[in-house]
């Protein structure tokens, strides 16, 4: 696999300063008392998310993760949490902590027992040259050799890395990452893209109607 | 910086999101334990994204699809679908908590046991 995928000992660094960071922001978030305090802490630690979406070389991610999270949801949250003001007591922690404690343990030793111990299909094995461009260098993508006339081959084409230097040539996927996921929704998961729209303008409407709470019809 | 790496991190905010959600009473606090649990499953998707590839990249199969290099990509598209996900349960959660808040003046997750007013 190319050089462009290896990670360099600053990028190392930066991803396990910002996994601390997002870390730490999460610990303050369950265990602070103010819950001002703790959706301010919320949203650092989505902002570091963000970085470690940025350092996974998923900048499309990254951006809606700050547009999204720490832009919408954050304000949403320190709207509710100033809105409904009721937190002379704070947020107080529940009885069962020990066995909230003892759950989490458990959940983090079972995903990273797996993590480790299954043989992910790595990057690195994806040798082909043409592959290889298709993820990280310039490639064109062109219909299969014999298929001219077909018109419905447009899903199936072909990839081939470009010559150096060459014009109109697009980058990898993983570079491009944007162009990619655009291409993505409206073809591989069109389905689901659409039924979200649906979800969104449902959760919306919902959203309202709760809000607007229940009155009684007569006036 | 390697997959398992990576997948640590997403484990460590995933069981942070668990405690919190279980040992916390203040419903606010609750759906930003959550918030935080959809995160570290983005994370994860993300970093498979980065890290492994398709089966019709890795089997040296000829000519490659351009749909496989795509599918690459399909981590980043599950984030897509989750960050959304994810927005629409906060706007609704919340909403709900007003709701509550109006109907009883508590936002205590013991005290909304009851969906009758």
């Amino acid at each position: 696999m190319s050089e462009t995928l290896a990670v360099s000992p600053v990028t190392e660094a930066l991803f396990w300063l910002f996994s601390a960071l997002a870390i730490g922001g999460a610990v303050l978030v369950v265990t602070v008392r103010d819950v001002f305090k703790a959706a301010v802490f919320l949203a650092g630690s989505f902002i570091a998310v963000a970085a470690i979406y940025f350092i996974l070389q998923a900048e499309f991610i990254g951006v809606v993760q700050i547009l999204v999270y720490a832009g919408a949801v954050s304000i949403l949250i320190a709207f509710a949490v100033m809105i409904i003001a009721d937190v002379p007591g704070g947020s107080r922690p529940a009885k069962g902590r020990i066995l909230a404690a003892a759950a989490a343990g458990l959940m983090f030793a079972a995903l990273a027992f797996t993590a480790y111990n299954t043989g992910w299909t790595d990057i690195e094995q994806v040798t082909d040259e043409n592959a290889v461009a298709g993820l990280t260098g310039a490639y064109y993508e062109e219909e299969p050799a014999g298929s001219e006339d077909d018109s419905e081959s447009a899903g199936a084409r072909v990839i081939r890395a470009a010559e150096e230097g060459s014009e109109g040539a697009r980058a990898g996927a993983l570079i491009d990452s944007t162009g990619t996921i655009g291409t993505l929704l409206i073809r591989e998961f069109v389905l689901p893209f659409e039924i979200l729209g649906l979800l969104l303008t449902a959760a919306l409407i919902g959203g309202l109607a709760v809000m607007r709470g229940v009155r009684t019809t007569d006036k | 910086m390697t997959l398992e790496n990576v997948l640590l991190v997403s484990a460590a905010l995933f069981a942070i999101g668990i405690y919190g959600v279980m040992s916390r009473r203040n419903i606010i606090t609750v759906l930003m334990s959550i918030e935080l649990m959809f995160n570290a499953v983005v994370i994860a998707a993300i970093a498979f994204s980065r890290f492994t590839a398709p089966a019709g990249l890795v089997d040296g199969a000829t000519p490659v699809q351009a749909a496989s290099v795509r599918l690459a990509l399909t981590g980043h598209a599950f984030a897509v679908f989750i960050i959304a996900v994810a927005a629409a349960e906060v706007a609704l959660g919340l909403a709900i908590v007003f709701a509550l808040y109006r109907a009883r003046e508590t936002t205590e997750i013991t005290d909304a046991a009851v969906m009758k007013n």
